[in-house]
């Protein structure tokens, strides 16, 4: 207990992404790696200048004492999957923990997303991001190496949850992938469902990606913990005012399951592995779910 | 009574009571799944706020000052005061200031007649504490006067000034006008004449046929009722009947001129009584004690009030509204 609320809180406390992904990755240990893939290589390429991220063990010694600069060994990949990282950062990601102060949906998403990237950046696998916000599509390319860690880690920390989903044309546009295999880590809430970003999702998986979602939840929705004192609306439609009681919890919950019960079975048609993470959760657990169910594929 | 008016501050309540405005709030956090909640309506929050707040003020100085110039305050700023009534003796003044001890005190010189009228008036000019000395012929007042200051009334008599009356005076029996005139004491003097003239305030009409048209007095005595036609049906009083004519007014009596001197005293006390203001009679050394609550003359305007400039505040604070108002609109 006390682990798992020291690794959600630093969520929530620390601005630094870098730190949390160093903090969960270590908790999480070896072993979660799909083993394909040993990030230094068989087949030597190039020497490359070291850049802060580079693993030490890389490093080519005998060169440093030669030329007194750091240099890493860069190795021939056989992998061509690229690794896509795809983010919600609507306005409903703004929904807060209500037990632990300063954690919220969009905060949880982006850690569990750095540390995918991070796993990526040590096996040598190419990754990008897609941040959906605001009914725009950021996009950042695919690439390998510390330098896109730092850019994909810097595109996270500016995601700032804001605005719809972007509709289904801009996200048609948006995640246009090569033909090679990739795979998919979307993190949403998914309280729209279906939605232009499933949809997309799913045709992806058709498409023969490996697509994987985290549907990100707070404690309070799961149970139907709100607070019965003010009145809610949605954060993404301006329709009206909502109200929560104790006599009303039933109902929510049951139209909730329905709704989550949906999501499930269309995921499950598609063969796409869903896991469900509460961002009160320690991010190591279900950081460990999610890979789990991408090895075991 | 004037203090009531400012019970009326009550009325500033209104204004603040108008311009506050309950504004309708709905305070509703996000919820990301309020999709799954029963929509309700949207909670009303009362916020007491309030409006223009520049017209509000306005609008309290306005009402304010309205009730400040009902209750017309005054500045009391005088302290110990001598009133000298006209042309009193500058000796006998300073005689009397000086035993009364008023030797610092501020003069003030006032028509004899209007003195105590005055100070009555102007009482609320005088600081609580100020002692008042009234030095000079004072006439007496009907009714025992009542003053919030203490109040020394110090009198001389004076002589009464003589006053001429021209008389004139025709026909035979002028020489026992003349005589009767001649008999006359007192202060009003008798002047008489040949020939009327304008300031002749009395003729005595004493021979057959009509005076001429032109020849106007504010009083005839005529020993024939013939020459006055308007003397024909007019109404006597103790054997005197009288009427206006366009000449004047007309006294007539067939026992004229007076053969005896209890009549012609009579006559003469009857004309000065009806004609001329009574001599005033001086009134008695006398101490008025200060007593609270006398009454202040509902008109006096006293000297020191604030009712010029709270008019001048009222008309300008009104204007100022008006354009507030109309601004607003806009």
């Amino acid at each position: 207990m006390a682990s798992r609320l020291t690794s959600a809180a630093l969520v929530a406390h620390t601005t630094r992404l870098e730190l949390v992904v160093r903090h969960v990755l270590a908790g999480l240990g070896q072993g979660i790696h799909a083993g394909r893939e040993r990030g230094s290589g068989v087949e030597f390429s190039e020497y490359r200048a070291y850049a802060p991220g580079d693993e030490w063990r890389r490093v080519d010694w005998k060169l440093l004492a030669r030329a007194d600069r750091y240099y890493v060994r860069e190795a021939e990949r056989d992998s061509h999957v690229a690794l896509w990282l795809v983010l919600d950062a609507s306005a409903s990601m703004m929904e807060p923990s209500r037990s632990i102060p300063g954690l919220d949906k969009l905060a949880y998403a982006r850690t569990l997303l750095a540390c995918v990237a991070a796993i990526a950046q040590r096996q040598g696998d190419a990754f990008g991001l897609v941040v959906l916000s605001g009914g725009r599509v950021q996009f950042t390319p695919a690439a390998r190496g510390p330098r896109q860690l730092q850019r994909v880690l810097a595109r996270l920390d500016a995601a700032q949850a804001e605005g719809a989903l972007p509709d289904a044309a801009a996200l048609k546009s948006g995640l246009r992938f090569a033909g090679a295999p990739a795979l998919v880590f979307a993190a949403s809430d998914f309280l729209d469902f279906p939605s232009p970003l499933s949809e997309a999702l799913l045709r992806l998986r058709h498409m023969r990606h490996d697509v994987r979602l985290a549907c990100i939840q707070t404690e309070a929705e799961c149970t139907g913990g709100f607070d019965a004192g003010p009145a809610y609306r949605d954060p993404e439609a301006d329709d009206g005012v909502f109200r929560f009681g104790a006599d009303l919890r039933e109902g929510y919950l049951r139209k909730r399951e329905a709704h989550f019960a949906a999501v499930t079975a269309a995921c499950r048609a598609a063969d796409v592995p869903l896991v469900d993470a509460r961002i009160e959760q320690a991010p190591g657990e279900v950081l460990r779910m999610w890979l789990r169910q991408a090895g075991r594929r | 009574m004037n203090s009531l008016w400012w019970l009326a501050l009550t009325t500033l309540l209104l204004p603040i009571w108008w311009h506050r405005k309950k504004r309708v709030q709905v305070a509703a956090e996000p919820l990301a799944s309020a999709r799954f909640l029963p929509r309700t309506e949207p909670r009303q929050m009362r916020v007491w706020r309030w409006a223009d707040v520049v017209l509000l003020i306005v609008r309290c100085l306005l009402l304010a000052c309205l009730v400040a110039w009902l209750a017309d305050p005054v500045l009391p700023w005088r302290g110990n005061t001598v009133i000298v009534a006209e042309g009193t003796d500058a000796r006998w003044t300073e005689q009397q200031v000086q035993a009364a001890g008023f030797k610092d005190a501020a003069r003030l010189t006032l028509p004899a007649g209007a003195a105590l009228n005055w100070v009555r008036a102007h009482e609320r000019e005088w600081k609580p504490e100020a002692r008042l000395l009234v030095l000079g012929d004072i006439p007496m007042p009907a009714a025992v006067p009542r003053f919030r200051h203490a109040l020394a009334l110090r009198t001389l008599a004076k002589p009464a000034a003589p006053s001429e009356v021209r008389v004139a005076i025709g026909g035979a029996r002028a020489g026992e006008w003349r005589r009767m005139f001649a008999a006359l004491d007192g202060p009003l003097r008798v002047v008489i004449e040949d020939a009327p003239s304008a300031k002749t305030e009395l003729i005595v009409w004493d021979q057959p046929g009509a005076p001429p048209a032109s020849l106007r007095a504010p009083l005839w005595w005529a020993a024939d009722a013939a020459a006055f036609p308007e003397l024909a049906k007019a109404p006597g009083v103790d054997g005197i009947r009288y009427a206006d004519s366009a000449r004047g007014r007309v006294w007539t009596s067939s026992a004229w001129p007076p053969a005896d001197p209890a009549a012609a005293r009579r006559l003469l006390e009857t004309w000065r009584s009806l004609h001329y203001a009574p001599l005033p009679y001086t009134a008695p050394v006398r101490s008025f004690a200060a007593q609270a609550n006398a009454p202040v003359p509902a008109t006096a305007h006293a000297d020191g009030a604030l009712r010029d400039f709270l008019m001048m505040a009222l008309a300008a604070l009104f204007a100022l509204e008006r354009i507030l108002t109309h601004a607003r609109r806009r």
